[in-house]
């Protein structure tokens, strides 16, 4: 009986909700506004970069999806916008803990 | 000419060209009152005091608003609700005051007097500012920001190359600039909204 509830609350805890609801909201809008995310990309409309929801349904159930996005936002790589190569700018912190909250606010979208 | 010959009856001493004259002035007299009142009354409904006299607008949309760059910058410069929701020409002015005078049955009848009515209605609310915008190729936004005054040098490469693409095209403000005042709402945005020419 212990082993299986111990077996349920970690399902609980590495699952998709819970990850979401370990999101600092605030932080990570006050983080995305701060590095001017919003220029490029919106929570769920079209914009010249792809939107959160967009971005969230890519990764879905994908194990990778932490490690690609934390690259793509620290790493400044080229993306493509409008049939043009230029740089993505990364999120205007070093703070590991900060980028993840980030992270997992785009994925919970 | 019944009004004529009763007024003459009234005052049997004035001449016609008196009763006249009393008569026009009399008509410019009230008109000019109407027309004051009327301006009066125009400008008072464009005030930031006006707008958020309701809690509707006060506790959602101005709140959101607070803290913007619209709201607080470095040179102090601000722009309120009309400036951004009310057109400043004449005709287009009074069809949006018009339509807004129908907005109030909305407030009378409490359709979005609560936080989650609010959010409930926020996105065909947005619908509607954003199909506005876009038809008037934001108007409202170029009033202030011109694309001629624009120091390009002073933009980052990636803006300058979409404010001249947005310039080449024609594309309306609010199809890149929206959410900056207020929250953006969950659904499709200005971009992928058909707008019938």
């Amino acid at each position: 009986m212990k082993e299986a509830f111990r077996l349920i609350l970690a399902i609980l805890l590495t699952s998709p909700l819970a990850a979401a609801a370990q999101v600092d909201t605030s932080a990570a809008e006050a983080l995305i506004k701060k590095s001017g995310c919003m220029k490029c990309h919106s929570v769920s409309a079209k914009k010249e970069g792809p939107s959160f929801k967009e971005t969230a349904a890519k990764y879905k159930g994908k194990a990778d999806a932490q490690a690609a996005l934390f690259k793509h936002l620290t790493t400044n790589p080229k993306v493509k916008v409008d049939g043009n190569e230029e740089m993505h700018d990364s999120l205007k912190t070093k703070n590991e803990a900060e980028i993840k909250n980030v992270i997992a606010y785009i994925l919970s979208r | 000419m019944g009004w004529w010959s009763n007024l003459k009856q009234r005052c049997q001493t004035c001449s016609r060209v008196t009763l006249g004259a009393g008569l026009v002035i009399g008509v410019l007299a009230v008109s000019f009152v109407m027309l004051t009142a009327g301006a009066y009354g125009l400008a008072w409904t464009n005030t930031e005091e006006f707008c958020i006299g309701c809690h509707e607008m006060r506790d959602n949309v101005y709140a959101e608003f607070k803290g913007t760059i619209h709201d607080k910058n470095r040179s102090g410069v601000r722009a309120i609700c009309a400036n951004c929701h009310v057109p400043h020409e004449p005709v287009a002015l009074i069809v949006r005051k018009m339509q807004a005078s129908f907005e109030v049955w909305g407030h009378l009848t409490g359709k979005i007097d609560t936080k989650e009515k609010f959010a409930k209605h926020r996105y065909e609310m947005a619908v509607k500012e954003w199909t506005r915008m876009k038809k008037n190729g934001s108007q409202e936004c170029r009033n202030c920001h011109h694309f001629e005054a624009m120091e390009a040098e002073k933009q980052t490469e990636k803006a300058r190359a979409r404010h001249a693409k947005a310039q080449a095209q024609g594309t309306p403000c609010i199809d890149c600039h929206f959410g900056i005042a207020h929250n953006e709402p969950d659904g499709p945005g200005p971009q992928e909204l058909k707008i019938a020419p």
